[in-house]
């Protein structure tokens, strides 16, 4: 475990580095970012104007739910998104193979290698209007509610992880230019709106077979209703649930990884 | 003439050969998109039947005809292509050719719109038959025609409006991040994430000045049969005033970019 913690310390001294040389597209990152939270922000305001509530939550509310989205992109964006990028040129170079020698989980080398300094801006950003949306909320919300809020936030991270790896690794098959991530791109647009809005079967899909209301949503409303065991059991669950399958894919993936000739 | 359709032939030959993923990422792309703005049209309604000029089924048909007119719109991965060309040095090619660089890679962009067309009639035969059609709705071959003329004109102004910042290429080492940024505020101040109806009346003048609305609401209004002649006209004519002045910014940036291209890529 500190091998691993210290060879992270090595990935984030490197990234950071690495970034520093290209100025432009680091500010540049930071400012496209930043224009897709005011995105978020003005769209929630615009609808607020003709309506008190979308999925039974308010425009306070919904600030705070948006602050949670841009709190899991953030972290999503730092940590993973550049990694993931990337995974399917190695796959279909025959890159892996430098990873698959190393004395290191190959998942945590390729999984966490680069660390996005930009995106990382961007999160002290979002922590920004977040702490600018929990603060203009005009109800109490107590430490507790907001550290386990954070809390299964944190696993909701995990599961975008696990999720967005199920849809990248097919590329071990497919080798296409990125797997299905193209669609799970399409489907993330659900983990941007509140659950509230959803009903029947499609609710019920973003729970349980394409969880992508566990992210966000779901441990935004602990913060308004409480949290009950069922649910924290539910998000844990599912999360270990999805992060299984992923290693199990991943592993699967690796036996049919062909080298350089895939 | 010839070569620049030539030029669009080849790429629409292109596109239609492409593979089984491009049309699967679409289908699931528009399903979802849609999927997600039905909900929340019904969500904003839950408490009341009209907002603003639309009603439940009238919002729901804005937002089927604006995903589908932004295919038409937005060129797909060709937004790229420009600072592709750029950094990896294949601009050189395009620069001994006897035909300006940009206007071949418009001719590459309507080439992309063949299979973009096939999907757009594809995925809205259905409409009439699931939302019907909203009360007072009316869309005629005359508003069809104007819907296809603004369409024409907000192609050529996106790609005009993205031109200038892949060419930003020339300077940084990645622009990609500037291209999504246009695309964010396009589609808040064009009208895909909402009718820009929705937006405060103060607002209003600033977003008919922009020319974000031209690329994607303009032509949605126009096809549903809510723009009279003159709007149409007034709003053809400032989308082809931002069309010139995106030109002109085009060439300037252009010249100066050239001045400093070595050649050999990043």
């Amino acid at each position: 475990m500190i091998r691993y913690l210290r060879l992270y310390g090595y990935f984030v001294r490197f990234s950071v580095s690495r970034a520093m040389e290209f100025r432009f597209d680091f500010f540049f990152r930071i400012f496209m970012d930043g224009l897709w939270y005011a995105h978020h922000l003005v769209f929630f305001w615009v609808i607020y104007r003709h309506t008190s509530l979308l999925g039974g939550w308010t425009l306070d509310q919904m600030f705070i739910f948006a602050g949670g989205v841009f709190l899991a992109d953030g972290l999503q964006m730092t940590l993973f998104s550049n990694n993931l990028w990337m995974l399917p040129n190695y796959v279909n170079k025959g890159d892996v193979d430098y990873y698959l020698v190393r004395p290191v989980s190959p998942l945590f080398f390729l999984s966490l290698r680069d660390f996005a300094a930009n995106s990382f801006i961007n999160l002290l950003m979002a922590a920004g209007l977040f702490a600018w949306a929990l603060a203009r909320y005009p109800g109490p919300l107590g430490a507790g509610a907001i550290a386990v809020y954070v809390a299964l936030l944190l696993v909701g991270c995990v599961l975008h992880y696990a999720l967005q790896m199920i849809f990248t690794i097919p590329v071990f098959w497919l080798h296409t230019s990125g797997g299905l991530r193209e669609i799970y791109w399409s489907l993330d647009r659900y983990t941007g709106r509140p659950h509230g809005i959803f009903t029947g079967w499609v609710r019920r899909v973003l729970v349980s077979a394409l969880p992508l209301a566990l992210i966000v949503s779901y441990p935004t409303s602990v913060l308004f209703d409480g949290l009950t065991w069922k649910l924290f059991a539910h998000i844990v669950g599912v999360t270990a649930a999805a992060f299984l399958l992923m290693a199990w894919i991943w592993s699967r993936g690796l036996r049919a990884y062909a080298s350089a000739s895939s | 003439m010839r070569l620049f359709w030539s030029i669009a032939g080849v790429e629409a030959r292109k596109r239609m050969a492409y593979r089984a993923d491009f049309w699967l990422n679409s289908l699931v792309g528009f399903v979802t998109e849609l999927g997600v703005a039905y909900f929340l049209v019904v969500a904003m309604f839950s408490g009341s039947e009209r907002l603003g000029e639309y009603s439940r089924n009238g919002m729901l048909l804005y937002y089927v005809a604006v995903i589908l007119v932004a295919r038409l719109v937005r060129s797909t991965d060709l937004e790229w292509a420009i600072a592709d060309d750029i950094y990896q040095g294949a601009l050189n090619r395009y620069l001994l050719y006897p035909v300006p660089y940009g206007v071949m890679k418009y001719a590459a962009q309507v080439g992309a719109l063949l299979p973009a067309l096939v999907q757009v009639v594809l995925f809205s035969a259905w409409v009439p038959f699931v939302l019907g059609v909203p009360e007072g709705l009316r869309i005629t071959p005359a508003t069809a025609a104007m819907a296809a003329g603004a369409v024409l004109v907000a192609n050529l102004l996106h790609f005009l409006c993205t031109y200038p910042i892949q060419l930003v290429a020339f300077w940084a080492d990645n622009c990609w991040s500037l291209l999504v940024a246009h695309r964010l505020v396009a589609m808040i101040f064009g009208g895909i994430m909402l009718p820009l109806t929705l937006f405060p009346a103060w607002s209003q003048p600033i977003l008919d000045a922009l020319p974000f609305r031209y690329m994607f609401a303009f032509p949605v209004d126009a096809l549903l049969g809510r723009v009279t002649p003159g709007q149409y006209a007034a709003g053809m004519a400032i989308a082809l005033g931002w069309c010139g002045v995106a030109a002109a910014l085009s060439a300037a940036v252009w010249r100066r970019g050239t001045l400093q291209y070595t050649g050999v890529g990043i």
